[in-house]
């Protein structure tokens, strides 16, 4: 199957979209790239699985985009889909099935919902191979910073899981919460999704320079990128809410604006990451 | 670009976008203003193209095609307005 932007072509050709050239922009943006170690290269945030909103990725799916892009694998975890336990049951056991199959390729965080019990889940995913913790305060309705959340990024942490955490938009002040929640938790180590743009200016003077904690580059901005140094970033597409293209693009445009040196930029797209996820990059 | 232009085409592509998510039947007009502002500009041809397909494609829609059409517009403006914003911060005249 063939896949332009992300998207099934056939798809786009039924609907009466330009493929020829969409495929011609997409390359346009391919040529634009001045991002070395392709190949190499990580996501850090990717959704599998149906969202409740109707988004969807399949694994093969994202198999075909990381091999488009030359990306060697991605950070993988359910989409907003809690299912019949309100836990993410299956939607987290279908991410670590997908694992399995993927010879290395998907890394399988789990997604948990801190107000449900949580510990027989979390075990289960461990067992099962998972290596990380997805929070998401905002489809979730929790606080960050609240008991339930410290506990289970506590126990999280003990396993030595890095934690992602959705940072991007919301009603809600993010900085504040998440730098009580690292303050609880101090050995943590935090990924904030999306640039920290739900707070991106709080975000950059309380929590972006803190030891343990990363920012991913998905479906951020590029004003709120430039502010940060590249140490502190990890590449990431938000599949399939973003595509690889456009996040791309954006990390190459910060690098180009800010003069990130290539260990600078290898960093960003994977080393970074890696750092905190052997065997990833 | 000047940073005229890529303020003025940031501020239509946000619009847009917003109009994108919540599959308001407005992102074609939008989308059309949009285009004009990014006309003979860098990320003209990636806007006109997302223009046309709002056009022609019920972006409102909830099928399988529409909602895949609908992905790569909003994918089509966040590249362009990176572009904008990335003039911007270059220090456009």
């Amino acid at each position: 199957m063939r896949r332009v932007w992300g998207e099934d072509a056939l798809l786009l050709e039924r609907a009466g979209a330009p493929v020829a050239e969409l495929a011609a922009l997409e390359a346009e943006i391919e040529a634009s790239l001045a991002l070395p170690g392709r190949g190499a290269w990580w996501d850090a945030h990717v959704h599998l699985g149906r969202d409740r909103d109707g988004h969807r990725l399949a694994a093969e799916d994202l198999r075909a985009d990381l091999d488009r892009w030359g990306i060697a694998g991605a950070v993988c975890f359910p989409a907003n889909d809690p299912g019949a336990d309100g836990q993410f049951g299956a939607a987290n056991a279908a991410v670590l099935e997908a694992a399995r199959r993927s010879a290395g390729r998907i890394v399988a965080f789990c997604r948990l919902d801190p107000r449900r019990a949580w510990s027989a889940a979390l075990e289960r995913m461990a067992a099962g191979g998972a290596r990380g913790l997805k929070l998401h305060p905002i489809a979730q309705r929790f606080a960050p910073e609240g008991p339930d959340a410290v506990a289970l990024v506590r126990a999280a942490t003990e396993r030595g899981w890095p934690v992602m955490i959705h940072a991007g938009f919301g009603a809600r002040p993010l900085a504040g919460p998440l730098a009580r929640l690292a303050e609880a938790v101090p050995e943590a180590r935090l990924i904030l999704a999306h640039g920290g743009r739900g707070d991106a200016r709080a975000i950059r003077d309380g929590l972006a320079g803190r030891q343990g904690v990363l920012l991913d580059t998905s479906l951020a901005t590029l004003p709120d990128l430039v502010e940060i140094a590249p140490e502190r970033l990890c590449f990431g597409s938000d599949r399939p809410y973003g595509e690889h293209a456009s996040a791309l693009q954006l990390v190459a445009l910060a690098a180009a604006l800010r003069g990130w040196s290539a260990d600078q930029r290898e960093g960003v797209m994977g080393g970074n990451l890696g750092a905190w996820l052997p065997g990833t990059a | 670009m000047t940073a005229i232009e890529a303020v003025r085409l940031v501020a239509a592509l946000a619009r847009a976008e917003i109009a994108l998510v919540r599959k308001d039947p407005v992102a074609a007009a939008l989308l059309a203003q949009a285009a004009r502002d990014a006309d003979g500009l860098t990320p003209g041809p990636a806007v006109a193209a997302a223009a046309r397909m709002a056009r022609d494609v019920d972006l409102s829609a909830d099928a399988p095609a529409a909602a895949a059409t609908r992905k790569v517009v909003q994918a089509l403006c966040r590249v362009a307005a990176q572009d904008a914003q990335a003039a911007l911060l270059r220090g456009a005249p």
